[in-house]
């Protein structure tokens, strides 16, 4: 059976009422790395908020793992562009701050146990940090003195501390410069290699989604009014070799603007 | 040659910032004195513009003489017993203890702002009620407090509280409304219940700027405070300032107003030291 089962998924906004996305019907299996490929617009985010349980659609449901949730919780980790860490908080409390709320509630939290725990804890984040490249020395710094690659690095571990089966991720590497976006595309794929959760990435650079994803979503509206469907899904072939990107980022361009005025599309080698 | 005479761009040095930053302080006080002497040179009993010397006799006179006669200390007392039981000093318990009771009060307000913007029930059974209640001229009340609660302290801390509080729980709702969704949506994907996100996430977050927010309304504390105590009371500053007012005691009501305007900065200074202090992750924005 699919981890995540999306059926007959519709969502509009706004009155009157604007559809977003028509008719999406989606099963991902469990250790898949979805990429969700759209221009600017298109409903991408809106379809992984609808995952996330942080909206509602207007029609349809989701299935996680069999189960429909109406609020975010534990089984689906996210890594948002913006606001991912707690400015308030080190970047070793970040990290550990999953598995202490999680385990322990406002009562426990005085407990010997919980301060037993959270030495554990501690340990763990701290070996995070440095798998996730991050000094050592790191560890008392707030968010804001770290760039923004550094902190969408950890980003991705504080939410892979609780262990989530899936690790959503919304346009997670696009505010960041080519070269810390070439080094954290590697990261998220070792991490996912070594663990096996399932990814959910949304993005709109088609070179990010073909190099990271073992399958590619995407979503394109027939026309402005309409709402976004699935115009194309493909899996890609593992490994990709390098001089298949440029024919595989025509044809996903081609489809993403699909009812458009066909844009000129620069095959960059 | 032409030299312009930079505006936006101009840099002053620091002996200069120095000098134009104190030039209004010195205009004042000597204007100030200026004119006293001009009027104690027509009539030596000139009470309007008290000089150095009697506002300097006049606070002496506050600062080691009780109040009312029947306070009189015996003549070998010490300064030390003398200052406690000075006029300024009761008069300064008697306002700081309104004063505090009135910002402890705010600590609720905050609380109830808090969940109002992050419980969607809590809000909406609150915020219109509040919308409206913050719109009530909160000193048009003054005479019904008097007549519900009496004349004692509970009628003047209610009237601060009614003056203050609506302004704080919308402030700190905003604030709360203000936190990015992420955050949130991030929290209870780690596992976070709804009272670790109001309290472990939201709270600590808007907490710096919920101390600003009270910074700047610690002048509309001490507003409703001064109007209560001028109405209504039997010690405090604003007290002491409207009964001299009767005497025409300019020589001490000049320095009680530059005592109040102290207090009041080192209040503020102290609140922006310890949320620096509290808060080293803070961004002002």
């Amino acid at each position: 059976m699919a981890l995540i089962e999306i059926q007959n998924l519709s969502v509009a906004y706004g009155k009157p009422s604007r559809p977003i996305l028509t008719n999406i019907d989606l099963s991902i299996r469990e250790g898949e790395f979805v990429c969700v490929l759209g221009q600017t617009g298109c409903g991408k985010s809106t379809l992984l908020k609808m995952i996330l349980g942080a909206e509602m659609p207007t029609r349809g449901r989701i299935l996680i793992d069999g189960v429909q949730h109406n609020q975010p919780d534990r089984t689906r980790g996210y890594v948002p562009q913006k606001y991912s860490l707690f400015p308030d908080k080190t970047v070793l409390d970040n990290i550990a701050f999953g598995p202490e709320v999680s385990e322990f509630n406002m009562f426990t939290r005085f407990t010997p146990r919980y301060f037993r725990r959270r030495r554990d804890i501690r340990d763990e984040a701290m070996r995070y940090i440095s798998r996730i490249g991050l000094h050592q020395r790191d560890a008392k710094k707030y968010p804001h003195q770290l760039s923004g690659g550094m902190q969408q690095r950890v980003a991705i571990a504080q939410a892979l501390m609780t262990c989530p089966r899936i690790l959503l991720m919304d346009e997670a590497f696009s505010a960041l410069d080519p070269g810390t976006r070439k080094d954290m595309q590697r990261l998220i794929r070792q991490l996912w290699r070594d663990t096996g959760f399932t990814v959910l990435f949304v993005t709109h650079n088609t070179q990010e989604a073909l190099h990271l994803g073992s399958r590619v979503i995407v979503l394109a509206k027939e026309s402005d009014e309409a709402g976004a469907q699935v115009a194309m899904d493909m899996s890609v072939p593992e490994p990709c070799h390098e001089q298949q990107i440029p024919v595989l980022v025509h044809h996903l361009e081609r489809a993403s603007g699909s009812a458009r005025a066909p844009e000129p599309v620069f095959a960059t080698a | 040659m032409s030299v312009s005479f930079q505006l936006v761009h101009a840099k002053p040095n620091r002996i200069t910032t120095i000098a134009l930053s104190w030039m209004l302080f010195a205009a004042g006080i000597g204007l100030y004195f200026y004119a006293a002497q001009k009027r104690h040179q027509e009539n030596p009993e000139d009470r309007i513009m008290p000089t150095v010397s009697q506002m300097f006799h006049g606070m002496t006179n506050a600062t080691t003489n009780p109040a009312e006669d029947d306070e009189a200390l015996p003549e070998n007392a010490s300064l030390r017993q003398r200052l406690f039981a000075s006029m300024l000093w009761k008069d300064t318990v008697a306002t700081s203890r309104r004063f505090i009771y009135s910002i402890l009060l705010l600590i609720p307000a905050v609380l109830l702002g808090l969940h109002m913007g992050l419980f969607p029930y809590v809000g909406v059974f609150f915020l219109r009620f509040i919308l409206f209640f913050d719109k009530i001229v909160a000193l048009s009340l003054l005479p019904i407090l008097f007549i519900v609660f009496g004349i004692d302290e509970l009628s003047k801390i209610m009237l601060i509280v009614i003056g203050v509080t609506p302004t704080i729980m919308l402030d700190t709702f905003n604030l709360t409304k203000g936190v990015p969704n992420e955050q949130i949506v991030k929290a209870f994907t780690l596992g976070a219940s709804d009272f670790d996100v109001a309290y472990r996430v939201v709270m600590r977050q808007i907490m710096p700027r919920v101390l600003n927010s009270i910074r700047l309304n610690l002048k509309a504390v001490m507003l409703f405070l001064f109007a209560g105590e001028m109405i209504a009371s039997t010690d405090g500053l604003a007290y002491r300032i409207a009964l001299l007012r009767r005497h025409m005691g300019m020589d001490v009501i000049i320095p009680y107003v530059l005592w109040v305007a102290l207090l009041l900065f080192l209040v503020d200074f102290a609140m922006r030291f310890a949320n620096r202090k509290l808060h080293p992750w803070f961004q002002e924005a």
